[in-house]
């Protein structure tokens, strides 16, 4: 009889570290052997994202990425209600289906606001 | 599947109706406004939020009438005590929302996301109060909470405000986070977060098994409300916070706010001390109690600034209904053993006490009641009083603003001067009504000390009451001292609550009555 080894089970997860560390290599290795290069100032900053990297952090930027990020926080805090509900659509029925619609209104009505308001406009 | 009958919905449906409230006027603003800078064509906003106010209200007073129980599968009960505090919440909202009315108007700042905002933040109220649940109660929690601070920083003008919404959020913040954490030690010591499985569970459980799981989770449960109701020692950002934040929303804050934390610390505290004895509530809420009481109003004696004294009054008057809180634990006198022990098993709120608690339910209702409507009142005369101008100066809440109001504004003074003699605790008014059910539970409750040190700490409260009173009646006021710009919203508003806080003071019957009947009627 074959001993019972509490670790069988594990074997999926160690693959898929197994692919994910190689990924981690084989992506930057692949990109830098194969992708064109233009190398210029901007694009060789460590993060290419509208802000001067080095110097004082104390400067003042636009209160326009403060407005993108609570947006981003919103709408994506909806996709991660909205899941769960996907995934157990049949079972949640047509209670479910009302909730989910209440809460879509509701998300519904700010995204009108915030639209007429033009916070989504960037420039202005 | 989840089944729910439409008998389970109706606990939320004043704040499902202030909500809804709240979107419309937030739509309005986004689509019906043509003129972006003018307060001129905003004149139905306020209506708007009085009226959701009102509905609102209305069917929270229906609810109170209908039968305890649990809804929503245990995550909320629909009793009196969440009624009746929605009711409270509502007047409060209601009243708060008139106040600002004639407020912005005079800054040009009146915009519907202000109303909205304030009936999103009395939902969260209403909701925090009728939660059953963890997770439902910090959402809860959250949502008035952020609603608050949006508004403390909402008029933009100078520092005060960005600091007062600064440390309010900080502070806020933090809190919140401790109350998740003992939430989540809870959770781990009892294996749910529904506050009638945990009482269950601590109550099965052999003792001593998880009981500094329990312990620690109580207590930072514990001090995450004793921030939201500013009790001391966890009150530093009371003074600051509610003097830069507009005054009608100080006055939301200091009624609405700490009525509905107060209902949510009672619900989950009277629901898991019998589980682990009454002792550590007892001795938490003691210790707060006496704090707050004490150093409320020291702190409130040598303010000259009014805006600061209310503040600190509201921190001493939640030392009050601390007093109340404790007597809920309190060893009951001539009974053997803890006063908890002779708790009925309830559905409703895991273990309540038996009816010999009922007048301390009462009491400290009334109290939230007489306080909320006082404490309107004084923050609106503050809010008619204050002029743009003056906000730059510091000496915008001083004192010498009060000297001479009985006869430039009589009314006003009238209205300051019932307010301020019902923060003191001088008959005719609620305050009075309040103190002394309040001080007799404890005395019933055994806690002689402590009402001995409620009594001698409100009899030098008067002074600084009073001494509002004395300016306003007996000096004159300066030379070319600027007149306020009059609103009738403020002045309906003001007659409000000055007619409430004097009726209910000469006639609490039938709301004691009522309140008896419906703690009763939960406590069965």
């Amino acid at each position: 009889m074959e001993t019972y080894n509490p670790l069988t089970g594990y074997l999926p997860l160690a693959l898929v570290f197994l692919v994910a560390g190689g990924m981690a290599f084989a992506i930057p290795l692949i990109a830098s052997m194969l992708g064109p290069k233009s190398v210029n100032p901007i694009k060789s900053e460590t993060f290419e994202c509208g802000n001067v990297t080095i110097g004082s952090a104390r400067q003042r930027f636009a209160v326009k990425f403060y407005v993108v990020a609570l947006l981003f926080i919103v709408f994506d805090v909806e996709a991660v209600f909205l899941y769960p509900w996907a995934v157990n659509f049949k079972a949640l029925g047509w209670f479910g289906y009302t909730t989910m619609s209440l809460f879509a209104a509701t998300l519904i009505v700010a995204l009108a606001y915030v639209w007429k308001k033009g916070a989504l406009e960037w420039e202005s | 599947m989840p089944s729910f009958s439409i008998q389970d919905f109706m606990p939320i449906f004043p704040a499902a109706i202030l909500a809804v409230g709240a979107m419309a006027l937030l739509l309005s603003e986004a689509f019906l406004v043509s003129v972006p800078h003018a307060s001129a064509s905003r004149g139905y906003q306020a209506v708007i939020g009085v009226i959701t106010a009102a509905f609102a209200g209305t069917v929270a007073f229906h609810n109170a009438f209908e039968d305890p129980r649990v809804v929503l599968q245990g995550f909320a009960v629909l009793d009196p005590f969440s009624s009746f505090v929605t009711v409270v919440v509502a007047v409060t909202v209601g009243l708060a929302v008139l106040l600002s009315a004639g407020f912005l108007k005079h800054r040009n700042a009146e915009r519907g996301e202000f109303y909205a905002l304030m009936l999103f933040a009395a939902a969260g109220m209403s909701l925090l109060a009728l939660s059953a649940e963890f997770i439902t109660l910090f959402v809860n929690l959250e949502v008035l909470s952020v609603a608050t601070y949006a508004l403390t920083a909402y008029l933009r003008r100078g520092t005060r405000p960005a600091e007062a919404g600064f440390k309010y959020f900080i502070l806020g913040a933090f809190s919140g986070a401790l109350l998740l954490y003992g939430a989540a030690l809870l959770y781990g010591a009892t294996g749910t977060t529904k506050l009638a499985g945990m009482a269950e569970v601590l109550r099965a459980a052999s003792s001593g098994d998880k009981a500094w799981l329990v312990y620690c989770g109580m207590v930072l449960v514990a001090t995450g409300f004793a921030f939201k109701v500013a009790a001391v020692p966890f009150h530093m950002w009371t003074p600051d916070v509610y003097e830069g934040a507009p005054t009608p929303v100080t006055a939301l804050m200091s009624a609405g706010v700490k009525a509905a934390a107060f209902v949510a610390l009672i619900r989950v505290f009277v629901a898991l001390a019998p589980g682990l004895g009454p002792q550590v509530p007892f001795v938490l809420f003691g210790g707060l109690a006496l704090l707050t009481m004490v150093a409320g109003n020291l702190m409130a004696l040598p303010q000259r600034n009014v805006k600061r004294m209310l503040a600190y009054s509201s921190v001493a008057h939640a030392g009050y209904v601390l007093l109340g809180v404790t007597a809920l634990f309190a060893p009951a006198a001539g009974t053997e053993g803890h006063g908890m022990g002779v708790l009925s098993a309830s559905p409703l709120l895991g273990q309540v006490p038996a009816s010999a608690h009922a007048d301390i339910y009462k009491a400290i209702l009334f109290y939230l009641l007489g306080y909320a409507v006082t404490t309107i009142g004084s923050f609106g005369v503050l809010a008619a009083l204050e002029r743009r101008e003056d906000e730059t100066r510091g000496t915008t809440w001083d004192l010498d603003r009060f000297a001479g109001l009985a006869h430039s504004k009589p009314g006003w003074a009238i209205a300051m001067a019932a307010c301020m003699l019902s923060l003191g605790g001088i008959p005719p008014t609620v305050g009075f009504m309040g103190k002394l059910l309040v001080f007799r539970a404890a005395v019933d409750a055994g806690l002689l000390g402590l009402a001995i040190v409620g009594v001698l700490t409100s009899a030098a409260a008067a002074y600084y009451y009073l001494r509002v009173v004395v300016y306003m009646f007996m000096r004159n006021a300066a030379e070319g001292a600027a007149v306020p710009e009059r609103h009738w919203q403020t002045d309906v508003a003001l007659a409000v609550a000055t007619a409430g806080v004097i009726l209910l003071g000469i006639l609490p019957g039938p709301v004691t009555a009522w309140l008896t009947q419906a703690t009763m009627l939960a406590l069965r």
